[in-house]
């Protein structure tokens, strides 16, 4: 952001609760005061502990702020799928939004949205930096986006972060990721087939004595099944659940059907259960 | 799943893991074999518990903190034919709304009380509540607690000590589903066969603020149920 236009920008980072939202928001504000600039930043997010949408509105601005009104935003960030229909309605067709494309999809935007930016920033961060950084590649791309200054912007995020860095290997990799953002370059592709999305089929299990069901979209991996299995049938498979977490799968030869693990899971995601042979004959 | 969860609010707003899904799950199971669906009210108090307010396909009320009780003796006593049913954590059964709890209890009141007990204060991170046993490490009480906050409460034995001789009052935990589904029956029942008071303790797992795995939770409420024991009170 150049000092001579006067110009004021309206950002909106939204994610879920624990994705590190209002970090990135702190850090965002402190540095653009830092090199001058006036910010205002007004929080947004419900009374639990996680996993609900979690919502920043930020404006950066060259003059005073006199009210932080927030009808349309400039910039949208968008983490997770959950806080999409709470943005919508900031969306105008000026409107850069900027999303993990490892989560979303581009169609969950409305259509008014024309541009859209999607980095797969969670697949990117679990393949090259820690699993854990990918907001801090995403802080990366905004300080790009709002032509700051770097070096002060990465300072300010590590102030921000200071007690989560606990090794120097953490730090690092942080920063690696940062730098990435900053020189990530940003296309408009078509962004369909999110790597982390909840599979959104039943699956179906079945053999000659027992039937069963496991629905991923219910599933939050827990893994109360699996410790309270008594014949060790249940295990971590591949599909990904509601928080991207994984699925069990059930190896019905080893079942018995007591249905101990429909019992326990408090999602009511599983359900496995003797065939009436009689019936069928 | 039961036929009294509200299917299209599913997945539910608790965390992954947390033992009031378990509860749910059994009171749904313990609803849909008595046949009481229509007429169960639900109240639910503040805290984690609060999360439940569109978790049942039945009528639910929301109250002020601690205040579950006393709405619903209230509700019982001008719709007698309904089923009450008061939902809370230990931070609203024994530390705000304790009185409430008695005095229900000591009037002998037709309402059945649900406690769900973790040990913390869950929705606000994970302080130390009443029930917190001694030495147990929260965020308010990193070295453990000491014994000048107190003991960890024992709920059901202080009611005990004041309520009816035919109120039920009993202990179950979420590591034994079966069990706790007969218990929440029999408290049921006992309201709407005996209009008596039933008053259930359910020790409860929470993840998110002990910090443990799967195994490690279950094994927490298997050392809980040493200290608190499990049956009827």
């Amino acid at each position: 952001m150049s000092k001579r236009n006067n110009q004021t920008y309206k950002l909106l980072l939204s994610g879920e609760g624990g994705q590190g939202i209002q970090t990135i928001a702190k850090a965002l504000v402190a540095t653009s005061i830092e090199q001058g600039l006036k910010a205002s930043y007004l929080p947004s997010f419900g009374v639990e502990q996680r996993g609900t949408p979690s919502i920043a509105y930020v404006i950066i601005s060259n003059e005073n702020i006199n009210y932080p009104r927030f009808d349309s935003a400039d910039i949208i960030m968008a983490l997770a799928n959950r806080a999409v229909p709470r943005i919508s309605k900031f969306v105008t067709p000026n409107t850069d939004v900027l999303f993990d494309s490892s989560v979303i999809r581009a169609n969950t935007f409305s259509k008014i949205a024309v541009h859209k930016f999607g980095i797969p920033a969670t697949s990117l961060s679990r393949e090259k930096f820690n699993p854990k950084s990918y907001n801090v590649l995403m802080y990366g791309i905004l300080i790009k986006m709002l032509d700051l200054n770097p070096d002060i912007s990465w300072k300010s995020l590590k102030n921000q972060l200071k007690d989560k860095f606990k090794t120097k290997k953490i730090e690092s990799e942080n920063k690696d990721a940062f730098e990435y953002g900053i020189e990530a370059v940003l296309e408009r592709k078509i962004f369909f087939k999110p790597t982390f999305e909840t599979k959104a089929t039943i699956n179906y299990y079945k053999n000659r004595e027992k039937k069963g069901i496991i629905n991923p979209a219910r599933c939050k991996g827990c893994g109360l099944c699996i410790e309270k299995c008594p014949a060790k049938a249940l295990s971590f498979g591949s599909d990904l659940g509601v928080f991207a977490t994984p699925v069990p799968i059930v190896d019905l030869n080893k079942c018995i059907a007591c249905g101990m693990c429909h019992q326990i899971c408090p999602d009511g995601a599983i359900f496995i259960e003797k065939i009436n042979n009689k019936e069928n004959k | 799943m039961p036929k009294s969860w509200y299917a299209e609010s599913k997945p539910h707003y608790f965390c992954p893991g947390c033992g009031h899904g378990v509860t749910l799950k059994q009171l749904g199971y313990a609803i849909d074999d008595m046949n009481i669906q229509e007429d169960v009210v639900f109240g639910i108090d503040i805290g984690c518990s609060l999360l439940a307010w569109n978790f049942l396909a039945c009528d639910t009320i929301q109250t002020h903190h601690g205040r579950t009780t006393p709405v619903m003796v209230g509700y019982k006593m001008t719709k007698p034919s309904k089923v009450a049913l008061a939902y809370m954590g230990d931070g609203g059964g024994y530390a705000i709304g304790l009185q409430s709890l008695l005095h229900a209890a000591f009037r002998n009141n037709p309402v059945t009380v649900i406690l769900v007990n973790n040990e913390n204060y869950a929705m606000t991170g994970g302080q130390m509540a009443p029930t917190t046993e001694l030495g147990v490490a929260t965020t308010t009480s990193p070295n453990g607690k000491t014994i000048e906050f107190g003991p960890g409460f024992k709920g059901p034995e202080t009611v005990r000590s004041i309520a009816s001789k035919d109120a039920f009052i009993a202990r179950a935990s979420v590591s034994n589903p079966l069990l706790l589904r007969n218990i929440l029956k029999e408290a049921m029942e006992t309201q709407t066969e005996k209009n008596n008071f039933s008053f259930i303790e359910v020790l409860s797992i929470c993840p998110t603020n002990w910090k443990t795995s799967a195994e490690d939770s279950l094994k927490r409420v298997k050392e809980m149920e040493k200290y608190y024991p499990v049956g009827k009170i």
